[in-house]
This record gives C-alpha cells, structure tokens and sequence, in this order.
C-alpha cells in the first residue's frame, strides 16, 4: 500500500473540488433550501410539533443529506475520471486497485466531513440547537463514519455503472430512496414493516440515526431522537464502509470491470 | 547475451468470441526504437495493454524488463511509461499538477520529483505553461506532457501507442524531433504504434501487424529488401495482400 499514492489521489479531489465554484456553492446552499420550503410544507403536517420544532427536527437529516450528496457523489467522480481518460493513468501506476480505492474514499470522506461541519455550524446556529461539547464530538463521529460509508458506497456504484449518462438512475434508484427511508425527514418507526425493513439496508439511516442521538437527545422520550442503539449505528456504518471498500476494491481490479469499461471504445 | 526489454511468446487475447491478437512471438532489445505498424483494429492497442499488464492474456505469456506481466505486475508498470492513444491528463489541473499526482502515484519523493519534473518541463517546453490548467494548452502541447508525464519515472522501456493521432501535421512534426531527441539523449527502448508509414521509417526495426497477426519483422530496409519493394507501404500490401491505408474493422 502506497501511502504517496493515497495522498496524491485525496489531494487531487481536494484540488478539483476547490476548483469547482457551482459545486461548492450549491453543496452549501441545498441544505438551506431543504429547510426552508420542504421544512415550511412538512412543518405544517408534522405531529410532534407541540414537542419539537420542526425545522430543529430536521436539522441532523439535513447534515445527514450534506454527507450524502458530498461524499457519495465525490466518490461517483470516478465514472468522470474514466470518461476523461483520467483513471487510465491511475490503473497503469504501479499501485494496486485497493490503494486506488482507498484513496477515492478517503477523498470523499473528507470533501463530506468538511461540507458537512461548514453547514452544520451555520445550521446549528440558525435553528437554534446546542448540543453541548458530547454531542458535539458524536455529531463529528457520526458525520466522518458516515461519509466513510457513503463514500465506499460511491465507489462501489461506480465501478458497476458504465458511464455518466446514468447518473440520473443513480440519483432517482439510490439517493432519493435512501434519503426518504433514513429518517432524514420523519421518524422511521412509523413506516410500514417492508419499508422499515428496508432501512436496515440503508447506510445513510444509520448516519442520522447517530446524528440524531448527538443532537437530539433531549427529544429521545418524546421519539423524535434516535430510534436504534448507537452501538448498531456505528456497526452498520462500519460494516458499510468496510463491504464498500472491499467490493469497489474488488471491482476495480477485475479486468472486465474498470479496465476494460476505461479501454471500451477501443479494438 | 541480455534479457530482451520486450519478448512475447505465442501472446494472444480474444475480447469474448473476437480474436483482437492471435499468436505474438516478438522480442525487443534493449535500447531499441521499436515501430509496431499495422491499420486501425489490427491489434496494436491490444498489444500494448497486454505488455503494459492493463489485460490478462487469453494465451501465450509475456516479459517486459525481464518482469512476467502476469505474475510480476506492479514491476512491470513500474518499468514502464505507457502514452495512451488519448490524453488522460487532468483537464482541471494546472501542468505542474499533473506531473505531481503523477509522481505521487509513481510513489516519487518530493526531492526526487521536483527537480526531475523542472527538467522535463524545460526538454518539452512547458516551463512557461506550469502554471496554466491543461484545459488551455494546445493538442500538441497536451500530447508533450502526456510523453513528459510518461517518462516523469524514469522508466526502462516506453510504449507510444499512436503518439501523434489527433494532430496537426506541424504538431507532429515538432513531437517527432522531440521524441528523436529524446531517445538519443535517453538511449530508452522505445515501443511506438503508428499507421503511419513515415513514423516507421525511421524504426530500428519494424513489425507489421495485420488482424491480429505478425506478417513481417524487420528492418525498413530488410523489409523492403525481401519484399522486392520500395516504400513500407508497399511492404503491407505485399504482405497481406491489401493496402495499408484502407480502413479493415475500426
């Protein structure tokens, strides 16, 4: 394992990302959008009112949404970088596909960790949530686990799609299901038992389910803070992270996979 | 007598029921300037993927700086500088950039790379760019550090595979005097792919590659010589009984 390579490949998606005006711009503006016209419009049919503002509900599914937007569609860049050539360069260095893998990861764990603390420290503030130095640390916690897992996710997505142009099934199949079955917007527990079933397999439910111990752990006895154990949280998302790696690593390697979806236009 | 930079044994690899190379014996010496010359969908792509270890061969077996490209796989890409047919630079980073993520990856120290990539910038004349994204650079300028970014690690043996497609016949030109003065500075094997008769010409030896077969190996003057004929172009068609020039399955 090359740990030059690991560097170089995380530095380069730093690079990119700085790089990329609209996309900083509107990974730290959607959030705010979210909360305030779908939080206006779910505020007006949400029960627990009379326990919990709505919009403070909100707050960790929306951090939960900045990792996901950030750190899985950094890792789902890959599918550009082979579009671009790029990954060719990658594959014909003299680093195995794990490191190439790690370091796709480890990039997008750090362009969602840092999307996600510059929106949670205007967010925090904006809804008026202070969860005092514990469930500050467990935020952090649960926002890196979670662009760990996500990322991985990413990963693995795009060592299986073929190119860029489905994108746009990624986003309607993986991440608006994920996102509605995370509890990002609304208790899970209310959910039909096939839905909720569904839930344990989803990476980013985990994530604000530990978001939601952090921040809302005042509201627990109410049911508005987190509805599984935190040890089955972390479990789930290193259990994700690590499945992700280890798949995308997997894939990557395989010949017919990468290689020669990178080469396919060719004799 | 030493190990061949390049030597190929019955090497072959189908893509599912298409047969891109059928039975490759060649070998390579050291410090030699290679021509690999045959038309589009010949295989010569498929050969350099295969020597460069990005695809397991169907058959056969293959050394590149004494290195098995199947068992010895790491080895072999660290031996090695492969251009691509096309670029596979960064668009978005500057060109200092690129040769950066480049060492990185090659696993170069900084004090190794740094001084090694002010070299490169000033043989290929990009020391002005550095700083200017690759987006900005001309098609001729990309292709230079495509070769710059290719030989960053100071391989034994580099793979050309079609080095000056896309590009302007005065781009190609001045790529070419580049690349002989390379070689004769570097005394580098060179591998090169081209369907271009003249890019041939001046090959220490020359094969000829026809669907996915070797139809001649030599010297341009050997070639010509045996085939009773005056120009390698004439060689193709007196080889494979049709001409070089005309468009076979790409």
């Amino acid at each position: 394992m090359s740990r030059r390579a690991v560097c170089g490949i995380v530095a380069r998606e730093l690079i990119r990302f700085q790089r990329q005006r609209g996309r900083v711009l509107a990974s730290l503006v959607r959030p705010f959008v979210w909360l305030i016209f779908a939080g206006a419009g779910f505020a007006t049919v949400f029960t627990g009112a009379g326990e919990i503002d709505y919009r403070r509900y909100m707050a960790p599914g929306l951090l939960g949404m900045v990792v996901m937007f950030g750190s899985l569609l950094a890792a789902l860049s890959t599918v550009t970088d082979r579009d671009a050539g790029v990954l060719r360069m990658v594959l014909v260095a003299p680093i195995r596909r794990s490191t190439i893998a790690l370091g796709k990861t480890l990039g997008a764990t750090l362009l969602g960790t840092t999307q996600a603390v510059m929106v949670g420290t205007i967010l925090l503030s904006l809804v008026r949530l202070w969860p005092g130095p514990a469930g500050l640390l467990l935020a952090f916690v649960a926002i890196v686990l979670s662009s760990l897992a996500l990322g991985a996710l990413g990963l693995l997505l795009a060592a299986t799609i073929r190119s860029i142009e489905n994108f746009a099934g990624v986003m309607n199949f993986v991440v608006f299901p994920m996102l509605f079955l995370s509890g990002a917007l609304y208790p899970v527990r209310r959910l039909g038992p096939a839905l909720h079933a569904l839930v344990y397999l989803n990476p980013l439910a985990y994530g604000v389910d530990l978001l939601k111990h952090a921040l809302l752990a005042g509201w627990t006895s109410a049911g508005y803070g987190g509805e599984m154990p935190v040890a089955l949280d972390v479990a789930g998302l290193a259990a994700f992270a690590v499945a992700g790696l280890l798949a995308a690593a997997r894939l990557l390697g395989r010949e017919e996979g990468v290689t020669r979806a990178a080469f396919r236009e060719r004799d | 007598m030493t190990a061949a930079a390049i030597e190929a044994r019955g090497l072959g690899k189908d893509f599912g029921s298409i047969r891109a190379l059928d039975h490759l014996d060649l070998e390579v010496r050291e410090g030699e300037f290679f021509g690999f010359l045959g038309p589009n969908g010949a295989g010569k792509t498929t050969t350099v993927h295969l020597l460069a270890t990005l695809l397991r061969p169907t058959r056969g077996a293959a050394r590149v700086a004494g290195y098995d490209v199947v068992r010895d796989d790491l080895q072999t890409r660290r031996s090695i500088g492969l251009v691509f047919q096309e670029t596979t630079l960064d668009r978005d980073l500057t060109v200092e950039e690129n040769l950066r993520f480049a060492a990185r990856l090659w696993n170069l120290p900084g004090r190794v790379a740094a001084p090694r990539i002010a070299e490169l910038l000033g043989q290929f004349g990009l020391l002005e760019r550095r700083r200017d994204r690759v987006r900005a650079l001309s098609g001729g300028m990309r292709r230079a550090l495509d070769i710059a970014r290719g030989m960053l690690h100071e391989p034994r043996v580099l793979f050309l595979d079609e080095p000056t497609a896309g590009l302007d016949p005065r781009a190609r030109r001045s790529l070419w005097e580049l690349l002989q003065r390379l070689r004769a500075a570097s005394g580098l094997t060179v591998f090169l792919t081209t369907h271009y008769v003249e890019e041939a010409e001046p090959c220490d030896r020359v094969a000829v590659l026809d669907r996915g077969r070797l139809a001649a190996l030599g010297t341009p003057a050997e070639l010509k010589r045996a085939a009773g004929v005056q120009s390698l172009e004439d060689v193709f068609l007196a080889r494979t009984g049709h001409p070089l020039a005309e468009p076979s399955a790409a």
